[in-house]
């Protein structure tokens, strides 16, 4: 029973690895840049505004009911939903940062990613299809 | 002529910006209830009745971006201490000159505190608000200039913000409304981020002046009396200021350890110099954030009519008795504890609950205990 105790959060901690393992980060194929954890971390935090070849992001946003977002938020920004939110009322009440454009699901990011060669998203890895490049 | 190209040319560029440029809508607000615990007991503006106006406030903000770098940014707040009477805490036009170069000019937040530039958005921090005894400066907006350079060296993230503008803003004290001056404010706040750790200083001068009728009254005397020095000392003109401030933050895992130390002097004034510090450590389960805050506020006045004896003149006597009241009346070495939880119940709303000991070592009557809690949200 004890083992069970202890085989049961391991277990969970696996599956929800690989949930978040589910999320995929994806750019316009036409973007080469050379996006790591950390690049993609400090885009979704308004930090950098640029990507490696040098022209401007336009990050997008799942809305924040949405499941796909927290995993995302957890994983590559290491931060929860309210840490993210407080985060963000930071510089958008100091005028340092605009909130970044939502979707209301994850067909409607693929497609605006698919046509804008600067965007970057994330969805959940089933809903990829051939018009993005995943980059994680 | 060259002033009229560049006017054309200023013309010419928001012409040719988009004619419908987007606004977009933001808000916060904080619903703050509170009471003192006995019937004596008076703390940061509450007492024993319960109130919910004090501490409470709305604000609206939009921006608008104008394409080219150039963005506006208007912040209206409306606070229940201010009886609901609606302030513009920022209304600026910002420039993006580069990814790490930003140029503010308007009405804008002076960077004094690590807490400053959201000093109302209680959402983005632990407390209801950031700890009164070392955020009580009068002023926290001024009308000016302002540049942040934000880079990073390596691993560490470095943020320059440099200002110069001057404070106008209407305030009470002592018991009248005045005008002030604060001039030439001078100052640059530089903040450092490596990973888990935030290290913060700021330092500011300014020229400031208070026409307070009181202390003119008295400084008028004492240039009547032929003390010039001391009529200098009494009246707050022109008189140089610095404020210095020095913070770290800590965050690591589920640890929230944050400190701010603040040193306020305004020299040849009757006010005294004042040193504060905080200490907060704070522990998050899951949605729930338990904190637990210590501060000390000293003032020390420098009592400049002591070497004048009694004696001299009954005139005299009467000014170095006023004129010391008021110097050590302005003394005082405070001390509190807050304990207190944050609870993020929403996804755009959080609940705070929080209670602050507080001690006045040199008057005992003034020891407090206060309750608040909160709602606060962003939308």
């Amino acid at each position: 029973m004890k083992l069970f105790l202890k085989a049961f959060p391991l277990l969970v901690g696996l599956l929800s690895s690989s949930v978040f393992a589910d999320v995929a980060v994806i750019v316009n194929p036409s973007n080469n840049s050379e996006l790591s954890k950390s690049d993609i971390s400090k885009i979704f935090l308004g930090k950098s505004k640029t990507f490696s070849n040098g022209e401007s992001v336009k990050a997008v946003n799942l809305k924040s009911n949405s499941a796909i977002r927290d995993n995302f938020q957890k994983e590559v920004l290491g931060k929860s939903k309210s840490q993210v939110k407080a985060y963000w009322s930071k510089l958008i009440f100091t005028g340092k940062g605009k909130p970044l454009k939502e979707f209301d699901n994850e067909k409607e990011v693929v497609s605006f990613i698919a046509s804008n060669p600067n965007a970057i998203g994330y969805v959940d890895r089933s809903k990829v299809n051939d018009s993005v490049k995943v980059v994680n | 002529m060259k002033k009229k190209l560049a006017f054309t040319s200023l013309i010419a560029a928001l012409i040719s910006l988009p004619s419908q440029a987007e606004i977009t809508f933001n808000g916060f607000a904080s619903i703050v209830g509170g009471t003192t615990t006995s019937s004596n007991d008076n703390l940061y503006g509450y007492d024993d009745n319960f109130d919910f106006k004090e501490g409470s406030l709305f604000a609206l903000q939009a921006s608008s971006d104008l394409g080219e770098g150039l963005g506006v940014t208007i912040q209206l707040a409306a606070k229940g201490t201010d009886d609901w009477e609606p302030e513009f805490k920022w209304a600026f036009l910002s420039y993006d000159a580069t990814d790490e170069l930003r140029i503010l000019a308007g009405r804008q937040r002076a960077p004094f505190y690590m807490y400053s530039d959201f000093l109302d958005v209680s959402y983005a921090y632990p407390w209801i608000t950031p700890p009164t005894g070392v955020y009580d400066l009068i002023f926290d907006t001024y009308d000016g200039l302002s540049a942040i350079y934000s880079t990073s060296f390596g691993d560490v993230e470095a943020s320059f913000h440099g200002i110069y503008g001057r404070i106008t803003d209407k305030f009470d004290a002592f018991g009248e409304t005045i005008t002030p001056n604060v001039g030439d404010l001078t100052g640059l706040a530089t903040t450092f981020t490596y990973d888990w750790l935030t290290l913060r200083a700021s330092y500011f001068i300014a020229d400031t002046t208070m026409p307070f009728s009181d202390l003119e009254g008295l400084a008028h005397g004492w240039s009547q009396a032929g003390f010039e020095d001391v009529a200098n000392n009494t009246r707050l003109s022109e008189d140089s200021s610095s404020f210095l401030e020095l913070g770290f933050q800590i965050n690591y895992d589920a640890l929230i350890i944050v400190g701010e130390y603040t040193n306020l002097e305004i020299e040849n004034s009757p006010l005294a110099e004042e040193d504060s510090y905080y200490v907060m450590a704070g522990y998050q389960f899951d949605s729930i954030l338990v904190h637990v805050t210590y501060g000390v506020d000293e003032n020390v006045n420098d009592i400049y009519t002591s070497d004048i004896p009694y004696g001299l003149h009954p005139d005299i006597d009467f000014l170095k008795g006023a004129t010391e009241g008021f110097l050590y009346s302005q003394e005082s070495e405070e001390e509190y504890v807050t304990v207190g939880v944050r609870y993020d119940f929403h996804d755009s709303a959080a609940f705070k609950l929080e209670y602050t000991d507080f001690t006045n070592k040199n008057n005992n009557s003034s020891d407090a205990g206060l309750i608040r809690a909160a709602i606060v949200t962003v939308f």
